[in-house]
């Protein structure tokens, strides 16, 4: 097992009138390099079960995994831990407090202890990583950046100490079209490239379903159906029953085939869609 | 209220620049004529960064005009004197309603505004009551805010504003927190209001299928407005929304591919549903 949980159970506020368990009995296991998605309404327990897979949360029960070994409490194992396993919150860029992109950036493997020269390529290595600009932007002040640029600052930051995990919660979260396609488009060559194992929390499925290998979806804490993309989304009446959807362009592919037009469902881009339309020009069987 | 014109909001040469930021290269907004018809949907679409925040603040008279005028319901924004008036006719729902949720239950939380005018308990209790059944809040009155769904939330603040019996409401990307039931909920009931009450609606979105319903669309870019017109011929020009790194429906975007493969598709196509009734009703090729 690379990384993954074993009957994982979270009680916030344990031995309160206000307990709430959070996670029960979640298991589920990652190979490294996979791309995995995280779904669930709002208050499933994703942010939650990501924590604790970089050791930001203490099961109250069961245990987190990473590199086949329980992840303990020692606090030096714990540090080790999170640089390989990088975590973007939502809405990262609130959290800027430096002056600069520089030492935004420069704070984790400043925190590490390494060298400034050391941190200096870290830092070039990092920006060059998200597609960033290595020359004038790092002696910018965070703020002064546009929204897509802030959040690419944000993922730079994590990736300068080189995880080999990369777990976001709502990446495109406020972004536009253009920012959330160059962010995808950035978390595919860090996982097809470069082998990252990513982990995604989203409810936007439109451009992260195309890249998916496995989805988790999450209800009230518990994990209700886990497996490959493919299979998880032909689950259509399950999902929405869960509040959930699906991609735009696979509810077109599901209207064309309840129209009798004999398509695949299993379609996840736009550019998928339009193979499968053009096999059966203009044929329509009702 | 002394609004004799048929308009809810009117921008006149508007211009507006951020204290300390009139030398950048553009303004965040400039020459802006626009006007907000009584009842009317207006969809309000940009990339990050081109002023549709700004613009939003400037109708809800947290901004004031550098140059040019607004008017809200007749009055100038300018004239602080009526600044509640403005915002009493002309609602604000932002993109996080945990940043617009203040009391401890959902019932004091929608009477929040107009405790704030002074006005009977009854009264005000029959009109949260009135505003809460016509969401479908009634059950939920009595729970605090910070227990209910993302959906819930917003429609919690939705409720607060309408309470005040606004003429207009104004959201700025008020589905990005939430997941698609709480996405779906928000946006039927906001076309609720707007078709049985008449409210006119003012939604920033960076999601083209939330702007499909709108009676008109508008783009803004650099500051400036760049394309209105209705959906159909704005959501369908995908050259255009391209270049504005924007995005079109998923249906229009896959029906301009087809289009490219020869299928003879009708121009202005943004709906889903008329992707696939026209996609089974082209004759078959021979």
């Amino acid at each position: 097992m690379f990384i993954g949980t074993e009957k994982l159970t979270h009680i916030y506020m344990p031995g309160t009138p206000f307990a709430n368990q959070a996670l029960k009995e979640v298991t589920f296991e990652l190979s490294r390099g996979e791309f995995a998605l995280v779904i669930g309404p709002s208050g499933s327990g994703k942010s939650t079960l990501i924590q604790h897979l970089n050791g930001l949360l203490r099961p109250s029960s069961g245990k987190v995994f990473f590199e086949g070994r329980a992840i303990g409490s020692d606090k030096a194992e714990l540090l080790a831990l999170r640089k390989r396993v990088g975590l973007v919150f939502q809405m990262p860029e609130e959290q800027f407090f430096s002056e600069t992109v520089y030492d935004e950036i420069a704070f984790a493997p400043r925190n590490l202890g390494f060298e400034e020269n050391i941190v200096q390529t870290m830092v070039e290595e990092a920006l060059d990583e998200v597609g960033l600009d290595t020359t004038v932007l790092p002696k910018r002040h965070p703020f002064q950046l546009s929204s897509g640029q802030k959040r690419l600052v944000a993922l730079a930051s994590v990736l300068s100490s080189k995880p080999e995990v990369f777990i976001l919660d709502e990446p495109t979260a406020g972004l536009d079209p253009s920012g959330r396609s160059n962010l995808y488009g950035l978390l595919k060559r860090l996982n097809r490239e470069n082998g990252l194992t990513v982990l995604i929390c989203t409810h936007h499925l439109d451009e992260a379903a195309a890249l998916t290998d496995t989805v988790l979806v999450l209800q009230g804490g518990r994990l209700v159906l886990k497996g490959p993309a493919e299979k998880i989304f032909s689950h259509r009446e399950q999902l929405y029953q869960l509040g959930l959807g699906l991609p735009a362009v696979t509810e077109i592919m599901y209207g064309l085939s309840e129209q009798g037009m004999k398509v695949r469902t299993n379609i996840y881009s736009l550019e998928g869609a339009r193979q499968e339309i053009n096999k059966l020009k203009g044929r329509c069987e009702k | 209220m002394v609004n004799r014109s048929e308009f809810m909001i009117e921008a006149k040469d508007l211009v507006y620049n951020y204290p300390g930021e009139e030398e950048t290269s553009f303004p965040a907004l400039s020459g802006i004529n626009l006007a907000v018809r009584r009842g009317e949907y207006l969809a309000l679409l940009g990339p990050n960064g081109s002023g549709k925040t700004t613009l939003m603040k400037l109708f809800n008279a947290l901004l004031v005009p550098s140059e040019g005028e607004v008017r809200v319901g007749g009055i100038s924004t300018a004239d602080e004197d009526k600044t509640a008036e403005v915002r009493r006719y002309c609602g604000m729902i932002f993109q996080n309603p945990d940043n617009q949720l203040v009391a401890t239950t959902v019932e004091e939380d929608i009477a929040f505004g107009l405790e704030n005018l002074a006005l009977p308990p009854a009264e005000i209790q029959k009109k949260v009551i009135a505003v809460a059944r016509m969401l479908g809040l009634e059950q939920l009155l009595q729970q605090p805010p910070h227990m209910l769904s993302g959906g819930e939330k917003q429609r919690v603040a939705i409720a607060g504003v309408l309470a005040m019996q606004p003429r207009c409401i104004l959201m700025d990307e008020p589905t990005a927190m939430l997941d698609p039931a709480g996405r779906h909920d928000v946006i039927e009931t906001v076309r609720q209001l707007n078709r049985d009450q008449d409210i006119a609606v003012v939604h920033v979105t960076h999601f083209p299928e939330e702007a499909v319903f709108a009676d008109r669309v508008i783009i803004l870019n650099q500051g400036r407005l760049v394309m209105q017109g209705r959906p159909q011929n704005v959501l369908s020009d995908i050259p255009l929304l391209y270049s504005l790194g924007l995005q079109g429906p998923a249906a229009a975007e896959l029906a301009a591919l087809l289009r490219k493969d020869g299928f003879n598709l009708p121009p202005q196509l943004i709906h889903s549903r008329e992707l696939v009734h026209s996609l089974c009703s082209l004759e078959p090729k021979s």
